[in-house]
């Protein structure tokens, strides 16, 4: 019996020994799958107000004050675009395409104050999340579908660099917003999203948003995903049309 | 077939469906279809023929030794459910064809509804709108046969279904011993724990709304609802698939439905975006034929 669970044990161990080996960012006491890679598994959620505004922005009536998550913290608008995006400022209680329940986009899928749960496999990565059940399926490894698609959630290819989930996600529609302030996007959005474990229950999320239409040059946004450790925690509901 | 093709053809579907001429679905599929995994194809034939099969087979496992039903599967004979128990067919326009009912017991293969509830049933396809037709969630075990593909994903202490169709909806089955949510939650997709039973997964769903249909043909729960899923690989590429509902607030009694899911075996399919409330349409076309939103049981 001995015998037999030292042998069950190496060959568990096999993987991940080479792994650690193999990879120069390899970050030893990560919990990982049994292919090797950081296991994102769990329920994560994020600690900011990026969806009332990615941008620094001070407290209104039923908005908190927030330190923005956009590196630099200004959006290099093209100047047609940044007239835009104070129009939609103005209109925004109505404009907004939260406030019609639509699909959130990505990455605002992400920092929307709901958690969202990774499910984890070799072969494909998927991200279930409360608001209005909305999914992501990351296929790992495979080219984006040929053609352009006009999806609210893109297309999602995902690949390991070290450590690093990177997530390649193309084929927007235009009709999402990056949060409840105005900021936009067109159908171009070529967003690149980074997810490193820093530590069992934090990952530090990364998204470049990249789309000539709108903006000078490519920008990023950076926060914290936190991971829920309430017992028995689980997603619940938020079916945002059905209200 | 290529995605976008998929995608096309697929709306080209719901489009038939919805506006077109009477479609001959569900029971006419099993005419199609007489045999699957080597059974008959009616869900009271196919039900014990299945399981017998069950038994012989030795599934494929997952590290950890469960049987592996990961996979991306189809509902060919439950069609989306147009309608659970046996049905002639409706001539009107627009109207579904005939369907052979998934129900195997009662073996009268009829909703055993108090009578108040069969009552109800027939108001509703008069005076309500299908919930599904303003892309609200299905509920279960709806969404088991629901149109398209649902994808079954084991990793961890969990198992999720995801679908395709119906508006981004999913289930994360808990499979790692906890207890159900406390009652005052009441959920679209309920609250589903699993265990396994020899070769088969068993799924206990509640926290049920009460808010959906079964059907698009007004059959109904409540939400003291609840759902125990039994679903079990016949062969590589069919599992045979059982529901009991018991709720003692609508039915006398609790009863079955079985029907079988097939294995897409298309070589890199991939599940496509649905992106139903945000491109809805077809509810406006109820609400001008006169229908109204359904909001759950009215109790007598």
């Amino acid at each position: 019996m001995t015998r037999r669970l030292f042998t069950i044990a190496s060959i568990a161990l096999v993987p991940m020994v080479v792994f650690a080996q193999g990879a120069g960012s390899g970050q030893s006491g990560l919990h990982r799958t049994s292919d090797g890679k950081p296991d994102l598994s769990g329920i994560w959620q994020v600690m900011n107000t990026a969806n009332w505004n990615i941008q620094d922005h001070n407290a209104e009536k039923g908005v908190p004050a927030g330190q923005g998550v956009v590196e630099g913290n200004e959006l290099p608008y093209i100047t047609a675009a940044a007239a835009k995006k104070k129009s939609n400022y103005e209109n925004r209680a109505t404009a907004d395409p939260e406030s019609k329940c639509y699909l959130p986009g990505v990455p605002r899928v992400t920092y929307m104050p709901f958690p969202f749960q990774i499910v984890q496999t070799r072969e494909q990565i998927t991200i279930l999340y409360e608001y209005a059940h909305a999914v992501r399926n990351i296929f790992m490894g495979t080219p984006h579908i040929d053609g352009q698609l006009f999806w609210w959630m893109g297309d999602s290819r995902g690949r390991w660099e070290g450590d690093t989930l990177v997530v390649d996600v193309t084929d927007f529609n235009d009709e999402t917003w990056f949060d409840r302030a105005g900021n936009f996007h067109s159908d171009a959005l070529h967003v690149i999203e980074r997810y490193t474990l820093a530590d069992p229950d934090h990952i530090n999320y990364e998204a470049t948003i990249e789309d000539p239409k709108v903006f000078t040059r490519p920008w990023k946004m950076t926060m914290v995903l936190n991971r829920h450790k309430e017992k028995n925690f689980r997603l619940l509901e938020y079916e945002c049309f059905s209200f | 077939m290529c995605p976008l093709v998929r995608s096309i053809a697929f709306a080209a579907f719901v489009i038939a469906t919805l506006l077109g001429p009477s479609t001959p679905v569900a029971g006419q599929a099993s005419k199609n279809r007489p045999v699957i995994a080597g059974c008959p194809s009616v869900s009271a034939k196919f039900h014990p023929c299945a399981l017998e099969k069950a038994k012989a087979f030795s599934p494929p496992r997952m590290p950890d030794g469960t049987p592996n039903l990961q996979g991306i599967w189809d509902a060919p004979l439950a069609m989306g459910f147009q309608n659970i128990e046996d049905f002639p067919g409706d001539p009107s326009p627009g109207g579904f064809g005939p369907a052979v009912t998934v129900i195997v017991d009662p073996p009268d293969g009829r909703v055993p509804y108090q009578p108040w509830a069969r009552a109800q049933r027939d108001e509703n396809i008069k005076k309500y709108i299908d919930p599904y037709a303003q892309c609200l969630p299905t509920g279960v075990p709806r969404q088991m046969a629901n149109f398209r593909t649902r994808q079954i994903t084991q990793s961890g202490n969990l198992i999720s279904i995801v679908n395709e169709a119906g508006g981004h909806i999913f289930r994360v089955v808990h499979m790692d011993g906890r207890s159900h949510l406390s009652p005052t939650f009441k959920l679209w997709m309920g609250d589903s724990l699993g265990h396994w039973e020899g070769n088969t997964l068993v799924i206990e769903t509640t926290n049920l709304n009460g808010r959906w249909w079964y059907d698009s043909m007004g059959h109904f729960a409540s939400d003291a609802l609840k759902v125990t899923e039994r679903l079990t690989l016949v062969d590589a590429d069919t599992l045979h698939y059982q529901a009991t509902m018991e709720d003692p607030k609508v039915y006398t009694r609790p009863w079955t439905i079985v029907f079988p899911l097939e294995r897409i075996k298309e070589k890199g399919y991939e599940q496509m975006e649905e992106a139903c409330h945000e491109g809805d349409h077809d509810a406006a076309g109820f609400v001008l034929g006169g229908y109204v939103p359904y909001t759950g049981p009215r109790f007598p």
